[in-house]
């Protein structure tokens, strides 16, 4: 068997004692960064780049790579602690994470996150052993037109992220989209919404708004009434999961890891799609829709285990073709530049060790993480316990270092402020900030495949219904349209959209 | 308050009779390097590179600052603002000192009144290469092919120096292609790998990979001579005479920056170019090491604002 003396090739690399102990300081790091609102993997990569210049190359990738999932991992804790999630795919935790906490759950939703976030991330490393060649070969298949279907379907989903009204929901992912326009466009290079300054060019940052609309404005809320907080630490009765609700995690995740697993092998996008689908799935299938948004266990366990999976099937279109899904892996190519190695189909045959070293020792930094994290739930919940005027100036510090540190950009900051009094306003009036933040991150990737797709056609929209793939996302688009706007079902509709007690 | 305990050591070494030393004094702290791209780039690790081998042989750390945005003027600019004492430098490139300039109908800076030269550090090939099915194998025949057909090409973006290499090769071979920009050079690439645009002008660095392993077929690198780490593939100027586009990275300081920091930037950047582990990664990267003095530099900028001039006006792209 290949595939077995490869894996053993891996694991005789990645377990050394040098290699297991860089990516047991990656993952800590992660860990670290991650539960620090605002400061990301992108701009910890950066700045460890230069360190790396010393290791040996698989020595630095499985530290890198560590770095980045252990984000994902410690990512989720500040979304279901403080609502502050620190990238896109952290999002949709804090939507029912953070309910989860405040009715003294806290324990359970970490609990969760972590097991499905190892269960996805263990299943998605084999997944990545076994099929990085022939997976590739379908990522590539995606042209603009799929991409564009791919995004249409997104945003139709989107509208199942809202657990108010329907009209509201519409609203945020318009005003989205609006808000991912700002920038240059990138086939005229007219600048759209920026008001004349440079400091706009590249569009809003991402980290800026996320960490604006949930974050600041939740500590503009809570600073109204502090009595959500008590309730929050006073109720804590347990730290994990009782039998039923394991028994409960167990469909969400298998769910969770085969939607990510799929979405994150398409680079540009799939990967921040993964999430915002679990979420939608399991709210679809859920027998109590009315629970998500309040606080449903599927809604973290879904989510949490698809963006896990998605982080580790990133890395098949980066080591097998050399090709960034994300910024992350933009760095790790980086990485690889530095260390004299090639990115591209090449790496896996002349660098077998290294290429599977870096696989074996994602499972390996997988077991590291849920070791490291299941202890430590009991501390962060601690947390919690840590009064207002000491915890809440440190995170607006932590936040601002952070989004600052994306681009060495002061209007990043001015952004920060502004969306959260943005998400300040947005929660008074009571629209919810996950369809916005899906608007804005799929907006861009919407106008710009779809530009390109009727560029590259010469002007003919039916490229969009004669290409397969292109048309079959549409054909599923239309279908759940039809499933949301069929009278016969406006019962069922009803169930999914709107809060029973509304 | 940086300048008085400069002053303060300055007048310290004056005291102890070392008056002649005062140039030899710089940098008596650390440095910064702003890279007015994001991280991971070409020049973002040439530029992590170099600070690092820089940094030791100014006997002072070089923190690397990257402040990408607005295809490089956002970095360039905030250099060109900086104090002028060589404790900030910038690594520009002919996107920032010679592209930018000409496109940009605001312009955040003067490439050549703003900026003290201090060293062109290397050359960065780019490459025209195919999805191996398009059914051409030289130049000659893309020419051919388009004038028959249409065909379209991705680029790392617009007004970037691949699409400006794309538009001259057309006015050159006097044909029509259509320019598919996109965010950056992943995914241009990764669409003309999966055979969505079948034509790509690329850093070869960013290429050489999927080169090497035939999933992209390498037509012409862009310039005037054949690429040693690609001897086999001819350059556009065999089929074009006269065609040649390249990138470049050189360090740049602020305009009035004191000539004995000019000069002690320009020798370490020289010695660090010299370092035969620098020389090699930057092989490995087919660049080709240049280490000129200020003067040169000077030169450069001047030469290729001229070359890109009618380029840009013919290709008529401008960017608010």
């Amino acid at each position: 068997m290949d595939l077995l003396s490869n894996l053993a090739l891996g694991f005789s690399v990645a377990s050394s004692l040098e290699n297991l102990l860089f990516c047991l300081i990656g993952v800590l790091l992660g860990t670290l960064i991650g539960v620090l609102p605002g400061i990301g993997a992108t701009a910890t990569i950066a700045m460890l780049l230069p360190i790396t210049f010393q290791l040996e190359p698989v020595s630095s990738l499985i530290m890198l790579a560590g770095i980045y999932y252990g984000a994902q991992y410690g990512g989720s804790t500040t979304a279901i602690l403080i609502n502050m999630p620190g990238e896109s795919s952290s999002a949709v935790t804090a939507i029912d994470g953070y309910q989860m906490a405040r009715q003294g759950r806290a324990g359970t939703a970490l609990a969760t996150a972590a097991l499905g976030s190892f269960f996805a991330g263990s299943v998605a490393t084999f997944l990545v052993a076994i099929f990085a060649p022939p997976l590739t070969a379908i990522a590539l298949k995606f042209g603009a037109a799929e991409y564009f279907s791919l995004m249409v379907m997104g945003l139709v989903m989107s509208v199942a992220l809202a657990h108010g009204s329907v009209l509201k929901a519409l609203a945020m992912v318009v005003l989205g989209l609006l808000l991912g326009m700002v920038g240059t466009d990138v086939y005229t290079g007219a600048p759209r919404f920026t008001m004349g300054m440079t400091q706009f060019a590249d569009g809003l940052n991402f980290v800026a708004v996320a960490v604006g609309v949930f974050g600041i404005a939740e500590i503009l809320r809570n600073l109204e009434d502090e009595h959500d907080r008590q309730v929050m630490t006073r109720n804590i009765t347990r730290l994990f999961p009782t039998r039923e609700e394991f028994r409960q995690m167990i469909g969400p995740v298998l769910r969770g890891t085969g939607v990510g697993s799929v979405l994150g092998i398409l680079p540009g996008g799939g990967a921040i799609l993964a999430s915002f689908a679990s979420y939608t799935v399991e709210k679809k299938l859920s027998k109590h829709p009315e629970e998500f948004g309040k606080g449903a266990l599927a809604g973290v366990a879904g989510p949490e285990s698809a963006n896990n999976a998605g982080a580790q099937t990133s890395f098949i279109p980066l080591l097998t073709l050399g090709i960034p899904a994300n910024p992350v892996m933009a760095l790790m190519i980086g990485a690889m530049i530095i260390q004299g190695i090639v990115p591209g189909p090449n790496v896996v045959s002349e660098q077998p060790a290294l290429f599977w070293g870096i696989i074996a020792s994602m499972w390996i930094g997988n077991l590291m993480l849920v070791v490291l994290n299941l202890p430590l739930i009991g501390l962060w919940v601690k947390l919690l316990t840590v009064p207002y005027y000491v915890l809440f100036p440190i995170i607006m510090a932590m936040c601002s270092i952070g989004v600052y540190s994306v681009n060495s950009n002061p209007y990043d900051l001015f952004a920060v402020a502004f969306f959260g009094l943005l998400g300040y306003v947005m929660s008074k009036l009571r629209c919810e900030p996950a369809p916005l933040l899906l608007g804005f991150v799929l907006g861009p990737l919407l106008e710009e495949n779809l530009r390109r797709a009727m560029i590259l056609s010469r002007g003919d929209p039916t490229t969009f219904v004669t290409r397969p793939i292109s048309a079959g996302l549409l054909v599923l688009s239309l279908a759940v349209l039809v499933l949301v706007f069929l009278p016969q079902i406006r019962k069922r509709r009803d169930e999914v959209f709107t809060e029973s007690d509304a | 308050m940086p300048t008085i305990t400069r002053r303060i050591l300055l007048g310290t070494a004056l005291a102890l009779g070392l008056a002649g030393a005062a140039a030899a004094e710089f940098p008596d702290r650390q440095i910064t390097l702003v890279i007015p791209f994001a991280a991971g780039g070409s020049t973002d690790v040439v530029g992590r590179i170099v600070a690092e081998r820089m940094g030791q042989e100014l006997g002072q750390q070089i923190v690397v600052q990257n402040v990408g945005g607005a295809g490089g003027s956002l970095g360039a600019g905030q250099v060109a603002q900086a104090d002028a004492d060589g404790y900030t430098i910038l690594m520009g490139t002919v996107a920032t000192h010679a592209l930018n300039p000409l496109i940009l109908k605001q312009k955040p800076y003067d490439p050549v009144a703003d900026f003290a030269p201090v060293s062109l550090l290397v050359l960065v090939p780019n490459v025209l290469a195919v999805n191996p099915e398009l059914p051409v194998n030289t130049v000659q025949e893309l020419i051919d092919l388009a004038k028959q057909e249409p065909l379209a090409y991705a680029s790392s973006g617009n007004g970037t120096p691949l699409h400006l290499s794309g538009e001259l090769f057309k006015s050159m071979a006097g044909i029509q292609i259509d320019h598919i920009p996109y965010k950056g050079s992943g995914p241009a690439l990764t669409d003309v790998l999966g055979n969505q645009v079948p034509i790509i002008f690329d850093n070869l660095p960013s290429a050489s990979g999927h080169i090497s392993s035939g999933k992209l077929r390498a037509l012409g690198v862009t310039t005037a001579e054949r690429a040693p780490s690609f001897p086999d593939v001819p350059t556009i100027a065999e089929t074009l005479p006269g065609y040649e586009t390249y990138t470049w990275n050189a360090l740049f300081a602020p305009a009035g920056t004191p000539p004995e920091a000019i000069e002690a930037l320009s020798a370490a950047a020289q010695a660090t170019m010299a370092d035969p582990a620098v020389a090699a990664r930057m092989a490995e990267f087919s660049a080709t090491i240049v280490a000129s003095g200020p003067e040169e530099l000077a030169e450069h900028v001047k030469a290729e604002m001229a070359k890109w001039e009618p380029v840009v006006r013919d290709a008529n792209v401008s960017l608010d």
